[in-house]
């Protein structure tokens, strides 16, 4: 059983996206508590793969490709585990591209970076309808909302999500980002983070739910 | 990673028959014109092989044929071979290697920021330093070192280079007889011998002709002795158009190519098939300051176009780059990126060399770390083989289709670490988070680095006999100056 932990902790290390569903689905048959592998396998992966990141010692291709990895692995895993057990993280995050922006690459790097800090990040895709930030947070309870948004044009979006977000939960989170975004518009729009780039946006997320 | 920067683009300026017409003009110069030949030695050696030699002006005309003869002997291939065969730069006309710059007088100091006179440890921690960085690839001593007797000055500057440097060491202080001999003494002890050092010579002089039109008896002297001694020369011509060349640049090349290849006949004819390397730095006269242009477009385009001259002799160019800032940052950078760039896309074998200001004159052990990430940067412009089935990348193209990305594709991280030039000093970060790291400038960066190489690159010593030896040579070699005691430091 450790053994299957520790296989799944290096494969995500080695960045095997590829195969790392059949060492999970391998782990379930011999009987690994699906709560153990995600935190004692996956989590510990990835963290030293962020870690290394941020060292400088390894290329974003191969962060995304760790974090894919893992996201591969938790397909498998997440669906195992035991109704009202959940599994520990810094916090749930649930992500996406403002309705009509379907720029995703920023959004996807923000949400590689979360997942390899430890975040339980969602990723609600592109182009998202205000309506869908909406649903999902009621839903999923997360205690961070993050938005992108590319264009001056879609930038009014998160605006459009905020308000009633914060009417209905005044505790959640929102963070902000994308090219045009500036910590002024944030401040307008009463987002609580904005942040420049994805290493930053980690940081923010950390303040916010501390 | 082979050593150096493999050329895969090339830019042309001249056509075949501009370089012929440039190449008749410099034969017509030597044969109606004439150079000043001040050494006995080397007028005798003309005079034997027919050239016209007046001894009450010095003046010798050299014929054609004497001229295409050396051209035909010469080399064409040259290994300056170093220390640590890793470094060593094979001179193919395939690779282009960037040299320290040489010889400054003045180092601001590190540590209080202040200018002084230049020391025997700056010339070790500028070896130091030139040995960490990957695109600096040979090394010269870069500063002199005063503080030491004033008759040894430039053996000091060797035997602090060749003790704290694997890499190929090149001089330009061997400029009598006695100098020659002394110099190429201790490069044969470092190398382990003559026969070893004729092998693999891991030093080389650069020596000057005098524009216009002029040869120095000590230094011509000096020149026949490597040659014969096996140490591989660059002669440099260093006319300044406008004031000791023409003002047009093709001018002042045509004074100036022909000092190099009268230097290269006489070297020739006394030691044929001797290592030499065609070398240029034609920097103007500037106008309003007196000073030499050592950073101006006008020597960057000379310098490319020297190269163009030097490989239509099928021999390697040497040819200059330089800046006249007073400190490091936007005008040493700017200075250096016209002087690197416009040579390196035309193919240069060497450029010397990078790392002072003042046009190579004042030393900051910064600007040397500035300048090997201007040279890792153009490097990156004049790489080939672009286009093959895995470049077309059509693989990775075809499995992520429209709306993913390629982060995730084999075919990135097999490429990534070879496609990107990485900056060390350049900033690419957003601005929040550049500026939560302390907002540092490329000075400030530049100066982080070197004091990271100060305290922790490590350079194998030579071994301690031969380090005596050199010591040796140097306490031999001490001459009382200006008639006075000689004294010692």
């Amino acid at each position: 059983m450790e053994d299957a932990v520790a296989r799944l902790r290096n494969a995500v290390m080695n960045y095997e996206m590829e195969t790392i569903a059949d060492l999970a689905k391998q782990a379930l048959k011999d009987g690994v508590d699906p709560l153990v592998a995600i935190e004692k396998g996956l989590a510990e992966g990835i963290k030293t793969v962020g870690e290394r990141f941020g060292r400088g010692e390894i290329f974003l291709p191969e962060l995304v490709m760790g974090a894919e990895a893992m996201k591969a692995a938790l397909a498998v895993l997440e669906p195992a585990v035991p109704k009202g057990k959940h599994r520990s993280s810094a916090g749930k995050v649930i992500i996406g591209t403002v309705q009509d922006d379907i720029h995703e690459i920023g959004k996807n790097l923000v949400s590689t970076m979360l997942s390899s800090n430890g975040f339980e990040v969602v990723d609600l895709g592109v182009n998202v309808p205000s309506a869908d930030f909406l649903k999902k947070s009621d839903e999923l309870k997360p205690q961070i909302v993050a938005m992108s948004a590319l264009m001056t044009t879609t930038m009014p979006r998160m605006a459009e999500v905020i308000a009633p977000l914060k009417k209905k939960n005044k505790a959640i989170k929102v963070i902000v980002g994308g090219a045009p975004v500036t910590d002024t518009y944030a401040k307008e729009i009463g987002a609580d983070g904005y942040s420049g780039d994805a290493s930053s946006a980690v940081d923010q997320a950390k303040k916010l739910v501390r | 990673m082979s050593f150096g920067i493999k050329r895969g683009v090339r830019f042309n300026i001249l056509s075949e028959s501009d370089l012929e017409r440039i190449h008749w003009a410099t034969l017509h110069v030597l044969e109606k014109v004439g150079v000043q030949v001040d050494s006995p030695t080397c007028r005798k050696l003309l005079k034997d092989n027919g050239c016209e030699v007046d001894e009450k002006t010095r003046i010798a005309k050299i014929p054609s044929h004497l001229v295409e003869e050396a051209l035909a002997k010469k080399k064409t291939s040259i290994t300056l071979a170093a220390r640590n065969p890793k470094y060593d730069a094979k001179l193919d006309l395939n690779h282009s290697y960037m040299t320290a710059n040489g010889n400054g007088a003045v180092t601001v100091d590190f540590e209080t920021g202040k200018r002084r006179p230049s020391t025997k440890q700056d010339v070790a921690n500028s070896s130091r330093i030139i040995d960490a960085l990957n695109n600096i690839h040979i090394h010269w001593p870069m500063v002199s070192s005063t503080d030491q007797h004033p008759s040894v000055v430039h053996l000091h500057d060797f035997d602090a280079s060749i003790n704290n440097t694997e890499k190929h060491v090149m001089y330009e202080t061997g400029v009598t007889l006695s100098d020659a001999k002394t110099l190429t003494e201790m490069g044969y002890a470092a190398a382990g011998g003559e026969k070893e050092y004729r092998r693999r010579p891991i030093s080389s002089c650069l020596q000057c002709t005098y524009a216009p039109l002029q040869h120095d008896a000590g230094v011509m002297d000096a020149s026949l002795y490597f040659a014969k001694a096996g140490v591989p020369l660059v002669f440099f011509g260093m006319p300044q158009p406008g004031a000791t060349g023409p003002a047009t640049l093709v001018g002042s090349l045509v004074v100036g190519n022909a000092e190099v290849l009268s230097a290269l006949t006489m070297t020739q004819l006394s030691s044929p098939g001797a290592a030499v390397i065609y070398g240029m730095g034609n920097a103007p006269l500037d106008m309003r300051t007196t000073i030499r242009a050592g950073g101006s477009p006008e020597h960057a385009i000379s310098s490319a176009i020297a190269t163009e001259l030097a490989h239509y002799y099928d021999m390697p160019s040497c040819v200059g780059v330089s800046a006249t800032a007073k400190e490091p940052g936007d005008q040493a950078v700017l200075e250096y990126y016209t002087g690197c760039v416009g040579p390196m896309l035309a193919g240069a074998d060497l450029m010397c060399g990078v790392g002072l200001l003042e046009d190579s004159s004042c030393l900051f052990y910064e600007q040397i770390v500035i300048d090997d990430e201007i040279v890792g940067a153009i490097g990156r412009l004049m790489r080939g083989e672009w286009v093959n089935d895995d470049t077309l990348a059509l693989d990775a193209i075809e499995k992520v289709g429209p709306g993913k990305n390629f982060l995730t594709q084999r075919h990135t991280v097999d490429h990534m670490r070879t496609e990107f030039f990485m900056p060390n000093l350049i900033d690419r970060r957003s601005f929040d988070a550049w500026s939560q790291a302390g907002s540092k400038s490329l000075r400030d960066k530049a100066r982080e680095k070197v004091k990271d190489i100060l305290a922790n690159h490590k350079v194998t010593p030579l071994e301690s006999q031969v380090q005596k030896k050199l010591d040796d040579i140097i306490e031999k070699a001490k001459k009382p100056m200006w008639g006075g005691e000689s004294k010692t430091h």
